[in-house]
């Protein structure tokens, strides 16, 4: 027998997708997660599926897991001390950032935390110039001295990041060695190696970020390696990274900042999945949980990454899937404000006191009360039946607060609430997808987390979408996800250059550099030579741009030929993104990327046979829904998920109810369920 | 207005209307050429309804949303609003006749028709780094009339029947030193309009005339948000005078800027009567651009949220004598105005601190500090380089906050421009410091945010720096006992014999030979209270974080600081003697 696990923590629970590679069987586990120390959480979760499985621990051949140390240590200010070394007279360059106040009319608006200590913010004398030129020699002993300075102050980590490091790392690895001189047991990290790409408040603050964290992590998965080896797991278990691609657990520590945003990207990887079982090769994600959603774009099958994101306030130069966050979930805060008008979030009421029907004494009405209101969640237990809920507190809070301030009444009310949550929805959806010039209308909606699938038919009519899909367990897709994501090294070079055939040698001489280094990581991570790939890329603009644009290319030698090529897509995505092009501009090259992928093995999930024979389960309630663009409450019959059959349709209105979420499905739309149990959802109206 | 449709409907459109806002903005800002589109983001773009009213706004910067508010309005009264065809887009930059806030910033607008019925406008505005006049870049700080100051565009026409008008672009490119780099920014500018109108277009296809409607219900609810403010607030009169330092050798003497702002029930009036004159000088406030300025210090204390669009301003009355410096006449000169307009939300501020103790801020670096340094050296086609840069200062403090360091304030908030991308572009400049200085917050319980010190140098002969700036004698004010914050200043370092020469505040096409470096102080910002309250460990973290020297923690704010360079600590005895 062999098992891989995935395992998704999260701040209330930890997930297990658990597949056992001889019977094609997958398996959820959910158990409560453990803040304090989460790979307790892993390790307890991990022993109690193999009791339940009656297997031992070296029956287990995979475990990859999401972990969120990182991302609540920014959250929490809770990484370590820390010193900075850059170049003199830049000393501020993290407090001044983009000089751009963070509200332009919230004058009490704050910069976000400083991660670098009072005085810790050190310089030494060296410039090097754009081309590269040493302009000022390093001062070896003055940086010597920095060095000691900062370890009398017991930092535990330094951050090194000069000006124009990225096109010569000279000076950066020459006070690499003096730290390992001065200072061995210090965690160092070098914004050369890390991220050498040019604007420096980014690289410099994606190195501070990667500092402060690596101690951390360090720590973390020293922890867990050793929890693991002690209830006998012998297999190097995997971190999932921002990108959705997993590393060993070793490779963390060198690069914690690639972890800071991979929470939701298994999710994504595990909708590109499943969107191959049902053949939608476009689809936009729709998370959305009880305090935010999460929306991304696939096409193709491969979710989009993009190389700049902003963490806390501080921008990290690192790749991660593209996905935006917004705060509007279940448990957002509805009010009409002084000018009359209804708003929705971003205020959540959080788990407490939570939604006014949660009956733990909060006021405020949520989108999770006009759900019950409006008959689509049910009106006595939710969760599956773990929690009861009072639908006439939550009438009550709508009346008080809004309909009180408003001339809406009750039903209009709790409809306008789901309007207008669903408008900010539709809102995040259009910057993703129209306004990167994608036509909305040609995707799938899939919808996952608790709350998700509540919304997803009704934000997708609004938007002129057609399909909305449902995996198997909206609530467990992240877990599902770390079973089937790769081994991936993003790297990155930047060198302006025009994008003609005479610089061809220059710009192969990138590539070969980064497939070097890729190369040696692939081997380091065990990847044997039959599973490994690279792919390759250029960040490209119009000469005098300055944003580019980031362009697969093939693989291997670039010739004139792949050349010619890339500068035609280049022009091509400019007129997409941006309405233009002008094929007669100057077309430069600024950075070159390079992933190597390792391909691990994934779970091989096999369709059940279709049965449409099978009679449509009996509803186990109808219940009186209001729906919306509706003014009259429908009798909609509300089913049970898992007694759906393969091969089946069923005709909304209805209202599905699984112990992770609840579907709903407006009239005009139908269910189809496919052979991985997977609800296709039709908008059959022409 | 009678309320026509639903709260909620209204919310929706609200929702769609920013969000094409804001893909025009994205558009600009991602593909544009100049520097100060793509990394300073000097580009305000809006959603505007039939009827001339800007409903929906990006949140860039402030400046630049007056001409947003009366582009369309003066297009309907050129060419009579019947005259407005399908595939039309529309052009102007002289804020005297229905352009921007000076010649550099270029509005372009354009209608969108569904079956020959008008539902809506996108517009869009952008500061271009070079329109001719007498220097590089335009802006002199001694320019005595509009005329040079750039060539003049009043509202025409630069597409019709779906194609640009070649004779007009050619007029335009040909009156630029940088005609490469114009002409992929009026692309962008084009081109993002061209989306928004095809936007608007699907948002009516969706809602018809609701849309129309929505439009309008947003903008009286504006209106309806700062009138519920105003009336909660205690009637009265509320007055202030801050000073722009004067404008070069020709206006050494304090220029005030007087208001008077009267609150009666839910009316609010800001009267500038007993207002400087205007000057033959570049730093007129053209009316447009004082409004944008009333604008945003309404909004910004009476609720960051308010929709920005037209309904504010119609909670709003503005006097201002024709003739004065912030309401100037035809053609006075105009490129400097935000060094002037800075100084209106500091002097409304001032003036409304008694009524919004809280929200209010200290006055921060109140300028708009400028450095252009222009030269031979091609960059693309152009022949040419001009450089053009914004530098940040102090953030004003409040009762609850210190001010923030080098930020900027008020009516601008454009991003810097890294230093590496600088340097790949504009190879003969040379980034030599760049730190917030010390001691230039002003003291207090609060203290003022930090000034900046940067100094470039240039690496070849015949380099022509303009460097503008305000609140180089005119120290930006404290609040509720909380000091001054220090004043901003100009430097040149000779390459020659190191001597430093300290330069006006109106510097206009020095030239610079290789080697020299410009030294640019940026003004800090005025503390709020008392600064012996302010707790003894926060001083000593200002100290440790070089924002505080040593004496002036003594001698300001009473904290004796023990270092020995390594540690730091506060010694309790001496400091409790001297509070």
């Amino acid at each position: 027998m062999a098992y891989m696990i995935g395992v998704d923590v999260g701040g209330t629970f930890t997930d297990f997708s658990v597949f056992n590679q001889e019977t094609g069987e997958l398996f959820n586990y959910k158990d409560s997660s453990t803040p304090a120390d989460p790979s307790r959480a892993i390790v307890k979760g991990v022993q109690d599926v193999l009791a339940i499985k009656q297997a031992g621990p070296e029956t287990v051949s995979y475990l990859a897991h999401g972990t969120t140390v990182g991302t609540n240590a920014l959250i929490e200010k809770k990484g370590v001390r820390l010193g900075l070394i850059t170049t003199k007279g830049f000393k501020d360059l993290m407090e001044i950032g983009t000089q751009r106040r963070p509200s332009l009319y919230d004058l009490q608006a704050q910069k976000p935390y400083p991660l670098v200590p009072p005085g810790l913010n050190c310089t030494v004398t060296e410039r090097i110039r754009y081309d590269g030129s040493i302009e000022t020699p390093l001062d070896e002993e003055e940086t010597r001295q920095v060095v000691r300075y900062l370890k009398a102050q017991g930092v535990a980590a330094i951050a090194v990041c000069t000006l124009f490091s990225f096109i010569n790392p000279a000076h950066e690895e020459r006070i690499g060695e003096i730290i390992a001189e001065e200072f061995p047991e210090a965690y160092v990290t070098l914004s050369s190696r890390l991220a050498p790409e040019f604007r420096e408040f980014s690289r410099m603050s994606t190195t501070v970020m990667n500092s402060y964290l690596g101690p951390v992590m360090e720590r973390y998965v020293n922890n867990f390696r050793h929890s693991i080896e002690a209830i006998g797991i012998g297999v190097e278990p995997y971190v999932t990274q921002s990108n959705g691609s997993i590393i060993s657990i070793k490779e963390t520590i060198d690069c914690p900042i690639k972890t800071a945003r991979s929470g939701p990207s298994a999710g994504v990887i595990a909708a590109a999945y499943i969107g191959r079982q049902c053949e939608a090769d476009k689809i936009i994600t729709f998370d959305m949980g009880g305090t935010s959603a999460d929306i991304s774009l696939i096409e193709h099958y491969t979710p989009q990454v993009s190389n700049e994101r902003t963490v806390e306030g501080y921008p990290a130069r690192i790749p991660m899937i593209n996905i935006i966050t917004i705060g509007a979930g279940g448990g957002s805060i509805a009010r009409i404000d002084d000018g009359g008008a209804l708003k929705v979030g971003p205020q959540s009421a959080g788990a407490t006191p939570g939604p006014a029907c949660y009956m733990r004494g909060g006021e405020n009405p949520c989108v999770t009360d006009a759900n019950i209101v409006l008959g689509k969640l049910n009106q006595q237990k939710i969760l599956g039946g773990r929690m009861d809920v009072d639908i006439e507190l939550a009438r009550q809070a709508i009346r008080e607060k809004i309909c009180a301030k408003s001339d809406l009444d009750l039903d209009r009310a709790a409809n306008g609430i789901i309007t207008v949550v669903n408008s900010n929805m539709v809102r995040a959806i259009r910057s993703v997808s129209v306004e990167k010039g994608y036509d909305v209308r040609e995707f799938s909606l899939m919808a996952f987390g608790g709350a998700g699938p509540l919304h997803a038919c009704e934000v997708a009519k609004e938007l002129g979408m057609r399909e909305v899909l449902i995996p198997p367990h909206p609530g467990t897709l992240c877990s599902l996800g770390l079973l089937l994501a790769d081994t991936k090294f993003d790297l990155s070079r930047t060198k302006v250059m025009n994008g003609e055939a005479g610089n061809l040698a220059a710009i192969n001489e990138q590539f070969h550099n980064m497939v070097e280094q890729g190369t040696a990581l692939l081997d380091k991570e065990g990847v044997p030579a039959e599973r490994r790939y690279f792919e390759y890329f250029v960040d490209m603009r119009y000469q005098r741009q300055n944003f580019e644009i980031c362009i697969p290319v093939p693989a291997g030698e670039m010739t004139a030929e792949t050349l010619a090529q890339a500068v035609a897509d280049f022009h091509a995505e400019h007129k997409r993104s941006y309405g233009y092009c002008k094929e007669s501009a100057v077309v430069q090259f600024v950075s070159y990327r390079v992933s190597a992928v390792g391909v691990i093995d994934k779970p091989d999930l096999q369709p059940e046979a279709l049965r449409p024979e099978a009679p449509i389960p009996a509803p186990i309630e109808t219940r009186r829904v209001l729906f919306q663009g509706c003014t009259e409450y429908v009798e909609a019959p509300v089913y049970r998920r898992e007694e759906f059959v393969p091969g089946q349709s069923i005709p909304g209105p209805c209202i599905c109810e699984q112990m992770d979420t609840t579907l709903v499905v407006p009239a005009g739309w139908t269910i189809h369920v496919d052979g991985y149990h997977n609800l296709k959802i039709k908008d059959e109206v022409k | 207005m009678a309320r026509k449709i639903d709260t909620v409907t209204v919310e929706v459109v609200r929702n769609l209307l920013m969000s094409i806002a804001e893909e025009t903005y994205g558009i600009i800002v991602r593909s544009a050429y100049s520097t100060n589109m793509k990394e300073r983001r000097d580009v305000c773009t809006a959603v505007i309804d039939p009827d001339g009213n800007s409903v929906a706004q990006v949140e860039s910067l402030a400046a630049l949303l007056g001409s947003m508010l009366s582009v369309v309005p003066n297009i309907y009264e050129k060419f009579g609003r019947e005259n407005v065809k399908p595939g039309d887009m529309f052009i102007a930059n002289d804020p005297y006749h229905g352009g921007g806030n000076h010649l550099p910033d270029i509005v372009i607008a354009a209608p969108s028709f569904v079956d020959g019925k008008l539902v809506g406008w996108i517009a869009n505005i952008a500061h271009h780094s070079d329109i001719g006049g007498k220097v590089p870049g335009s802006t002199s700080g001694d320019a005595d009339s509009l005329f040079q100051e750039g060539i003049r565009i009043p509202v025409i026409r630069i597409r019709e029947n779906d194609a640009i008008l070649p004779s007009v672009m050619d007029l335009l490119l040909d009156n630029t030193r940088v005609p490469q780099e114009r002409e992929g920014d009026l692309t962008a500018q084009m081109s993002a309009n061209l989306i928004g109108v095809q936007r608007i277009q699907e948002a009516y296809a969706r809602y018809g005339d609701v849309l129309i409607d929505c439009m309008s219900e947003l903008v009286t609810y504006s209106e309806r948000r700062v009138r519920a403010v105003v009336a909660t607030l205690p009637d009265g009169e509320y007055s202030f005078t801050d000073y722009v330092d004067g404008c070069g050798d020709k206006y050494p003497d304090p220029l005030p800027i007087k208001v008077k702002v009267t609150i009666a029930g839910d009316d609010l009036t800001v009267d500038f009567t007993g207002t400087a004159a205007q000057i033959k000088a570049p730093i007129n406030v053209p009316y447009p651009c004082t409004k944008a300025a009333v604008f945003f210090s309404v909004k910004a204390l009476m609720g960051d949220d308010i929709p920005a669009n037209e309904g504010i301003n119609r909670a709003i009355r503005i006097i201002a004598p024709k003739g004065c410096i912030v309401n100037p006449t035809e053609p006075s000169p105009i490129g400097a105005q935000i060094d002037c307009q800075q100084r209106i939300p500091d002097a409304i501020f001032g003036a409304l601190a008694p009524v919004f103790p809280d929200a209010v801020v200290t006055a921060g670096n109140g300028a708009c500090t400028t450095t252009i340094l222009a030269g031979d050296g091609a960059i693309g086609t152009d022949s040419v380089f001009i450089f053009h840069e914004v530098i940040a200062g102090g953030g004003g403090a409040s009762r609850r906050a210190d001010g923030l360091s080098g930020v900027q304030v008020n009516m601008t908030n454009t991003s810097t421009m890294p230093i590496e991308a600088t340097e790949m572009e504009f190879t003969k400049i040379l980034a030599r410091k760049y730190e917030l200085k010390t001691d230039t917050g002003g003291a207090g319980e609060m203290r003022g945010g930090l000034g900046i010190e940067r100094e470039l140098e240039v690496l070849q002969d015949d380099v022509r720096y303009t460097g503008l700036g305000d609140r180089h004698k005119f120290h930006p004010w404290g609040l509720a006992g909380g000091c001054e914050g220090s004043s901003g200043a100009f430097y040149r370092v000779d390459a020659g014999d190191g001597s430093v020469t300290r330069m006006g505040h109106k510097t206009t096409s020095l030239p610079l030979k290789k080697g020299d470096v410009i030294r640019v102080v940026t003004p800090g910002a005025g503390g709020y209270g008392d600064p012996k309250k302010r707790p003894a460990e926060k001083v000593l973290r200002d100290v440790m974080e070089g924002k505080v020297s040593l004496q002036a923690a003594k001698e300001q704010y009473g904290v004796v600081i023990l270092t020995d360079g390594i540690n730091y600590s506060v010694d309790e005895q001496a400091t409790a003697a001297l509070r």
